[in-house]
């Protein structure tokens, strides 16, 4: 009987997992300066910031990442703070029940600097990117997360690259944390990357004692870090973070330390603040793509023959002058069918490809999900 | 010493067609995929030479250099011609499926070239339309002897209607489409036919198999003289199949879709508002398709 559609056996249909990894290179000035912040979208709730790609009024914008500040309960009682002080409070902890969880007592934990929630001393005051899914996607690869910051002490428009800072997730490809309710996540930590804004080794990445300086949360799409550590000198210390830097950092035309923005100047000044310094982002992301793989064996015997109307000529095979030729014919394409016979999905080939019984091939048909 | 060749496995991606992402998105388990078939659509065998002075590796070499379409997500847009598998590698012929226009109830409307359905009462019931060529009441079925035949064989005298049909190439099964929306499907007496499948574009499945006994749909072809004026098929002759088409009652009811999908119109003399379609008609058998003209009308 001729036949049209063949029957996958369950040897003809495997699944397949495959991570796809795309380099995300974000330059600073994008970030500040080339849109002159057309990029940049406040919001009346002054919870936060929203850095697009492009002028944020155009169609063809893509939202980069949000930014914003907050500072823990903790914090706040140590030291007053005169603007937004409820909105900081409510940031930290809004993004601590998320990314840390809560402790046994049903309370909200801090960010902790190592990662080891039983002992050591917490982040009290952080900046969180939190980055769009469009560009962390499922996640980001693990060791490969960067922010560069600009660290000459003075301030100015834009800031001096002379000196620069990196921040990033030294050795996560081998070590990292899972013990949040987010998933996984790093530590961040600190090296000079141009100049020597930061004296000594020790505290550096791969030091004897690198300082943490905030975490990376890879499937969150989330990176918190403690301004204070790393843009003031160790005279400034909040909650027993303390300054790694050799000079503190001027972060506003009024001459303000971070620790002063933090207290009083709103989340939007310190997001601006900080934008000024950025100087680059970079990590890869990372998809994770299921596909299933349907091997189509066309052996010998099978699909010589085609229903094609210019096939025949009066009924008569176009491809053959004697009934001894072998029949061809020239598939461009493979339908995938359901048990009643409706197409689900198709798959094209790139050119023609001969089928006549002298020959077979197997096309593996994969789909993506 | 050269590398073996290994180009026998090919590598494509497959892209879900609206129907296939309609059935993911319902999660009732009706995406499954079991089966797959081969098609060439884009291909012309015209252009296989087999005069080539330059030998045979030539003979397809126009065929071979088609560029190839990217795939299209609408379901009914692709695999409009599949490729067959059959045990025999001598055929010479192979069946076709054919229009039998030589009756005068199976004949097209002879000004249009297209089988005319009247959508309600009021037009099937207009003097100047009944009993004209190739108009079918599709309003009440039943009461209209016209029905839409279509045969299926070797339309070639090489292979005489004597020779037996091989039992591989007989069409005993075919799925024949419509929109929904305008049309249903019924036998040749008139009895409504039951839908299989209607997909995301409102376009209605339906399958009719030869049975044993007196089916009204699919009937084999028994006629085994030539020279006869009741066949179409030269040669070697397979199965009939004898459709009628009722009008849905959006097109009863109402003239919105004659507003949105056609225009207006004047058949034997009366000016009608009309909409323009096909039925599509494939072979599950031997996958050979075929796509009938068919016009709606109504009365304003």
């Amino acid at each position: 009987m001729a036949r049209v559609y063949k029957q996958f056996t369950s040897n003809d249909v495997t699944s397949t997992r495959t991570l796809l990894h795309e380099s995300v290179p974000i330059t600073g000035t994008i970030i500040s300066g080339t849109y002159s912040d057309n990029n940049i979208k406040n919001y009346s709730h002054g919870m936060f910031q929203s850095v697009y790609d492009y002028p944020y009024l155009s169609s063809s914008a893509n939202h980069i990442f949000d930014l914003t500040l907050g500072v823990s309960t903790g914090y706040s009682g140590a030291v007053t703070i005169t603007s937004q002080a409820t909105k900081k409070v409510n940031i930290y902890n809004e993004l601590a029940q998320v990314l840390v969880g809560f402790d046994e007592t049903g309370s909200v934990r801090n960010f902790d600097r190592d990662g080891q929630l039983a002992t050591g001393s917490t982040h009290t005051d952080l900046v969180y990117f939190n980055f769009s899914r469009l560009l962390s996607k499922d996640e980001i690869k693990k060791g490969t997360f960067a922010l560069e910051f600009m660290a000459s002490s003075g301030y100015a428009v834009p800031a001096s690259s002379a000196l620069r800072i990196k921040v990033y997730d030294s050795g996560a490809a081998d070590v990292y944390k899972t013990n949040s309710p987010a998933g996984e996540y790093g530590i961040l930590y600190i090296t000079n990357s141009a100049g020597s804004p930061v004296s000594g080794t020790t505290i550096q990445a791969g030091g004897a004692s690198a300082a943490a300086v905030g975490l990376i949360y890879y499937q969150a799409g989330i990176a918190v870090i403690n301004p204070v550590i790393i843009m003031c000198d160790s005279t400034q210390n909040i909650n027993g973070n303390q300054g790694i830097l050799s000079s503190s950092l001027t972060m506003n035309v009024g001459g303000d330390l971070i620790p002063a923005m933090i207290t009083g100047s709103t989340i939007q000044a310190t997001a601006d603040a900080l934008r000024n310094r950025l100087y680059n982002v970079s990590f890869n992301n990372t998809t994770e793509i299921n596909s299933t793989v349907y091997f189509c064996r066309v052996n010998h015997n099978e699909f010589n023959y085609s229903s094609n109307p210019t096939y025949l000529a009066n009924s008569k095979i176009r491809v053959k002058q004697r009934r001894s030729d072998p029949p061809v014919a020239y598939p461009t394409a493979v339908g995938l069918y359901s048990p009643d016979r409706e197409l689900l999905a198709v798959g094209k080939l790139s050119a023609p490809q001969r089928k006549d019984p002298a020959g077979e091939f197997t096309l593996r048909v994969r789909l993506d999900y | 010493m050269g590398f073996l060749d290994n180009s026998g496995d090919i590598i494509l991606d497959a892209v879900l067609t609206d129907t296939g992402r309609m059935r993911l998105a319902k999660a009732d388990g009706s995406f499954q995929i079991t089966a797959f078939a081969l098609a060439d659509d884009e291909i012309d065998y015209s252009l296989y030479d087999s005069t080539n002075a330059s030998g045979s590796a030539y003979y397809d070499q126009n065929i071979k250099l088609t560029p190839i379409l990217e795939a299209f997500t609408n379901n009914a847009s692709f695999m409009k011609s599949k490729l067959m598998s059959l045990s025999r590698n001598d055929l010479l012929y192979l069946p076709v499926i054919k229009l039998n226009e030589l009756a005068n109830s199976n004949k097209r409307h002879a000004a249009s070239n297209l089988f005319i359905i009247t959508a309600d009462q009021t037009t099937a019931e207009t003097t100047a339309l009944q009993n004209v060529q190739g108009i079918l009441n599709g309003y009440d079925p039943t009461d209209d002897a016209k029905f839409i035949r279509l045969d299926q064989g070797i339309d070639n005298s090489a292979v005489p209607p004597s020779t037996q049909l091989p039992p591989a190439l007989v069409e005993s099964q075919y799925i024949v489409k419509i929109n929904n929306d305008l049309g249903n499907l019924a036998d040749s007496y008139g009895a409504l036919a039951s839908t299989s499948f209607i997909d995301d574009d409102g376009i209605a499945s339906y399958y009719f198999s030869l049975t044993a006994g007196a089916s009204k749909v699919v009937t084999r072809n028994t006629i085994t003289s030539s020279g006869t004026s009741t066949q179409t098929i030269a040669g070697s002759r397979g199965t009939i199949l004898s459709l009628k088409i009722s009008t849905s009652l959006n097109l009863r009811d109402s003239d919105s879709l004659f507003t949105e999908l056609g225009g207006t119109t004047t058949v034997e003399g009366e000016t009608v508002n009309y909409i323009d379609t096909f039925i599509s008609i494939e072979g599950l058998t031997t996958g050979y398709r075929v796509d009938i003209p068919v016009r709606f009308i109504k009365l304003p």
